[in-house]
Formats: structure tokens, C-alpha cells, sequence
């Protein structure tokens, strides 16, 4: 859905530049984790290099690394480690930065927050995924079904939830109701329910998509940025930039801009954890 | 200059079709050879444990098609009836402008219409768990394929030449009978391609299925169960295919699901011509 509907056009061209010749344009893709950060940085960037344009596209994590792999993009994305097969195909050619930290909150629909479920523990959890839990009422909410919200087995956010609740990364969920793609979908997925359960990186809260504790009794850990910094939190992550060894320079100074005071400002601002 | 340019553009019209049919088959030849022809079987569709199952996806699709060619059949004939052979002038043309306008919204607008209006209502509607169903994409399907089967009918409608109306009239036959005897006889090759055509756009639509349709690799428990998510040939192509590795096994498998696209469709415009050549050759 989003390769097409959430194609952004970071930074424009304004109309009559007449010096062209040296302009570059760089085209960024994959997590829609990490694709506020960007678009919010390209927007910048272009501001200070108006000879720079970045377009930023999503797709998710496994986009990001497909793209580098297949050359069809010039920064990567990811809000996951690659993988050992995506490694080999990489083949050392790729350097991949850390711009940021999150959590992967575990997220329910109102409904069930005001119902009486502010926390799971990740035995829990996995129990609803596995398909063994199927009502809220069981754990203390609202009499309804449990809407359960899977993602596109590529995506990063599933990569790192089910590593943290299955054990592991492409564990298959049995429990499933639907299949969602992008941040966006999850979101609107979850806020159209009262019944819902998800998995969504905690930028991406709101009142209607809540966010609940993981852990057992009174040990257990709300999803926000504090607990990502002294890595309490069980299923926290790094998001990533991948930049082809061989690729444009230009793509190479807007890594280092992320990496800047003025780059980890919008880290932080898009609601993740910058890293310097 | 004329002809060479004709003869030229003919000959690009056919090597496409070669081409492309010859791309889907080497692409997904990998992928045949592993398995043969067993994961027409399988529903089991995990692109990490290398299982690469198309049943649920195939059934998803055939059900999808099947649900808006049910509803847009009657509703088109109906509506084309009505607008060549009752309503007045002015009103014909209206209606006929507005399937026009339908045929012209993209396919995301109708996807974005069923995830936000179609969903929540089959959600509350029939106290389901999500709207994300085959129903959904059905319905949906169903409103876009409309206008062409209309649009056809009403086109083969206004070809059924007035002597033969006349002749129906003069003989004291009812409005009902010249409709079945003489007025949709007259008219069905035009009809059948109408929904040979709508067949193969509800087949191949990825866009607007893929929003409504909930993407599970199920196949649907029990098989008439048309209100749990499902998945079809082409919603799976459009989620999976940026993540896939060109040449990887899991490429493989969305180009044979292409492929398999590729031929129903062929084999269903082939149909119709074989029958279209037949009916003319009967007809004095």
C-alpha cells in the first residue's frame, strides 16, 4: 500500500533553478519506522543543500534491505538486524549506521485500556498470538473476542516483536485475525477496533491506539523512551540507515547530518531515542 | 508507410504478450521445478520456512471474482435494460455518463472508500471481529466491474437492429418475452464479453483488494466461509513483492503466482473467443 499511497516527495525543486547541472537526487526507502526521522531530515537537509533532494518512500524493513541488495535505492531503511540470508546477499558491501532507539510497544484499542487491561506479560501476550487466549476477558477486560493484529512477515517491527514474545523472528502466529503493513495501517487498524491488539513502535501512541506495560505483576515496563534509555523495556530496538559502500557521497554526508546535534534534534522530536 | 507502421505495431501488440508470458515462466521456473505442481494444493504459505503454498490465495481470488460478478451480472443487465430500453433520452445519457465516471475513479480510491466506510460497516453490521473479508473485497470488486458490464450490455442493447424489435412487437409479444426471447439472445456475445471483461479486471485488481481483503494465508474454514480474512493471488503480489529478492525462491513464487494470473485470464478471453466465433457462424 504505502510504496505507492505513501510516496513522499521529501523536498521539492523550486521552480526556476536554473543551475541544475550539479543537482543530486537521492531516493530513500523501506521502514515506516524509521521514515518520519527521514523525511523530516530530507526536509532540512534540502534546505541547507538545495542542490540535495531526497524522496523517502516506505515498504518496510525487508524493502529497506531489498533495495540495497538490489540497487534500487540509495539509502536504506530498517527498524530490524539484517538477517543472516539478507547478510550473504549483502555480501559486506553495505554499512549500516544507528540513528536512533525504540520500543516496539505492545498496543491495544481504547476499549480494552478503559476495559482493564494496562498490562501483559510476554507469556501472555504470546499465548494470544499462539491462538490459546482468544477473549480480553481472561485477562481481566472487556468481554470481546481479541481482534489480533499480525504484520507483513518482512516488516521489522514483527521481526523484533516476535523474536521478544515467540522466540523467534519468523515464528508463525496461529492466533492471527489480519495481516497489516505499514505503521500507518497497524494505527488505524487498532483505532477502528475495540477489540484490537497490535504491535507499533511507541512514537506512534495516541489516544485511541494505547500502548500497555510488559511484564510480569508490578515488574512491568510501559513502553516510552526512559525505559528504552536504561533498557528496561523487553522488546526495544535499533533503527538503522544502510548505505551502500560504493554509493553517492551525498548519501553519505545526509548520514552524517542524521548523526548531527541537528539530525538527533528530529530523532528525538519524531518521538524515538537519539543515540548521541 | 501506413501499412508498415501497422504491420509493425501488430507485431509489438503480440511479442508483449510473448514476452511477458515467457518472463513470468523463466522467473518462476525455480519454483516449479522445486515443487512441481503440489503447492497448487497447499495452503501453506510461510515465505521463511520456504513453504510456498497458492491454494488459499487461488481460492481467495476465485471467491473474490466470483462474489462481484454474482452481484454486478443482475445489477448491470438490470441497469443497462432499464436505461436503453425505458428510461427516456436525457436520463439514458445521464446514466451512461455516470458508469463512465465510475469506470474512471482509480482502483486505491475505491480501496481507501471500502477500508474506511465498506469495513466499519460489515464490521458492526454482522458483529465480526474485522471487515477485512472476501465479502469486502466481493463488494468492492463488484462496484468496480459494474460500469463495464453495464457499459457493454448497454452498447450490445442498441445494436439489436429495429426490425427485429418490430417484428417482436408485431407478432403481440410481451415486453417480457421480446426481453428473454428476443432482446438478450439478440444481445449476449456483446453481454459475454461485457463480463468476460469484468471477469478478468475483478481477477487482476490488486490495488483495492489488498486493502479490504486482510491478507491471511487461510484457506477459508469452512470453504463457503466468506467472512474471515483471507488472501488472493494478487494482494499477495502486491505486499510481497518489494521485500523479495529478485531471483530468490520467494520471487519465484510471486511470479508463479503472476503467471498463474497470466493464464487463467488468457485462457478465459480465449474461451470467449472460441464461443463468440461459433455463435457467429450459426447466425444467418
Amino acid at each position: 500500500m504505502q510504496r505507492i499511497s505513501y510516496f513522499i516527495l521529501a523536498a521539492v525543486f523550486l521552480g526556476a533553478q536554473a543551475h541544475d547541472a550539479a543537482a543530486v537526487t537521492l531516493h530513500a526507502a523501506g521502514s515506516t519506522t524509521v521514515l518520519p526521522v527521514v523525511s523530516t531530515a530530507a526536509a532540512a537537509y534540502h534546505r541547507q543543500h538545495p542542490d540535495v533532494t531526497i524522496t523517502v518512500s516506505g515498504g518496510g524493513s525487508g524493502v529497506g534491505i531489498a533495495s540495497m541488495i538490489q540497487h534500487t535505492a540509495d539509502i536504506g531503511m530498517a527498524s530490524r538486524e539484517i538477517d543472516a540470508e539478507e547478510a550473504a546477499k549483502l555480501n559486506g558491501k553495505v554499512d549500516v549506521l544507528t540513528i536512533a532507539k525504540d520500543a516496539v510497544a505492545v498496543v491495544v484499542s481504547k476499549a480494552v485500556y478503559v476495559g482493564g487491561v494496562h498490562q501483559l506479560s510476554l507469556r501472555q501476550i504470546a499465548d494470544i498470538y499462539r491462538g490459546k487466549i482468544k477473549n480480553w476477558e481472561t485477562l481481566g477486560g472487556p468481554d470481546a473476542q481479541i481482534l489480533v493484529i499480525d504484520k507483513e512477515a518482512s516488516r521489522g517491527t514483527r521481526h523484533v516483536f516476535a523474536e521478544a514474545v515467540l522466540g523467534d523472528a519468523h515464528a508463525r502466529a496461529p492466533g492471527a485475525s489480519v495481516i497489516s503493513g505499514s505503521n500507518n495501517e497497524e494505527q488505524a487498524l487498532v483505532a477502528h477496533s475495540d477489540q484490537a491488539i497490535g504491535m507499533l513502535s511507541n512514537a506512534w501512541l495516541n489516544d485511541d491506539v494505547r500502548g500497555i506495560a510488559v511484564g510480569e505483576g508490578n515488574k512491568a515496563i510501559f513502553p516510552d523512551i526512559g525505559h528504552v534509555r536504561d533498557s528496561s523495556y523487553p522488546i526495544s530496538r535499533s533503527l538503522h540507515i544502510l548505505l551502500s559502500k560504493k554509493g553517492p557521497p551525498e548519501a553519505r554526508e545526509f548520514a552524517n547530518f542524521l548523526l548531527s546535534p541537528q539530525g538527533q534534534a528530529i530523532v528525538k522530536k519524531s518521538g524515538y531515542l537519539p543515540v548521541r | 508507410m501506413l501499412n508498415l507502421w501497422m504491420r509493425t505495431s501488430a507485431l509489438i501488440s503480440l511479442l508483449v504478450v510473448v514476452v511477458m508470458l515467457g518472463f513470468l515462466l523463466q522467473q518462476s521456473w525455480p519454483y516449479w521445478q522445486h515443487d512441481g505442481l503440489n503447492p497448487l494444493l497447499s495452503g501453506d504459505w510461510y515465505p521463511y520456512e520456504h513453504l510456498f503454498g497458492l491454494a488459499a490465495a487461488i481460492i481467495g481470488s476465485f471467491w473474490a471474482a466470483l462474489i462481484a460478478l454474482a452481484i454486478a451480472i443482475p445489477t448491470g443487465l438490470a441497469a443497462a435494460v432499464m436505461s436503453t430500453e425505458i428510461l427516456p433520452g436525457p436520463w439514458r445519457s445521464l446514466m451512461r455518463s455516470g458508469m463512465e465516471l465510475l469506470a474512471g475513479i482509480p482502483s486505491v480510491v475505491y480501496g481507501l472508500l471500502g477500508l474506511w466506510i465498506l469495513l466499519p460497516l460489515l464490521q458492526s453490521n454482522l458483529h465480526l471481529l474485522t471487515g477485512h473479508n472476501l465479502l469486502a473485497a466481493g463488494l468492492l470488486l463488484s462496484v468496480m466491474v459494474l460500469p463495464t458490464i453495464m457499459v457493454m450490455t448497454q452498447d450490445a442493447l442498441c445494436e439489436v437492429s429495429s426490425h427485429q424489435r418490430d417484428t417482436a412487437a408485431s407478432l403481440g409479444m410481451g415486453w417480457s418475452a421480446r426481453l428473454w426471447r428476443v432482446l438478450l439472445p439478440q444481445a449476449w456475445p456483446g453481454i459475454r464479453s461485457g463480463i468476460l471483461l469484468a471477469l478478468g479486471r475483478a481477477l487482476g485488481e490488486t490495488m483495492a483488494v489488498m486493502l479490504v481483503v486482510g491478507s491471511m494465508d487461510r484457506i477459508p474454514d469452512p470453504w463457503y466461509n466468506l467472512l474471515a480474512p483471507a488472501q488472493t493471488l494478487t494482494s499477495r503480489i502486491g505486499r510481497e513483492i518489494g521485500e523479495s529478492a529478485f531471483g530468490s525462491m520467494h520471487f519465484s513464487a510471486l511470479m508463479a503466482c503472476g503467471l498463474l494470473l497470466a493464464l487463467i485470464t488468457i485462457t478465459i478471453s480465449m474461451l470467449a473467443h472460441i464461443r463468440s466465433d461459433k455463435i457467429s457462424v450459426n447466425r444467418p
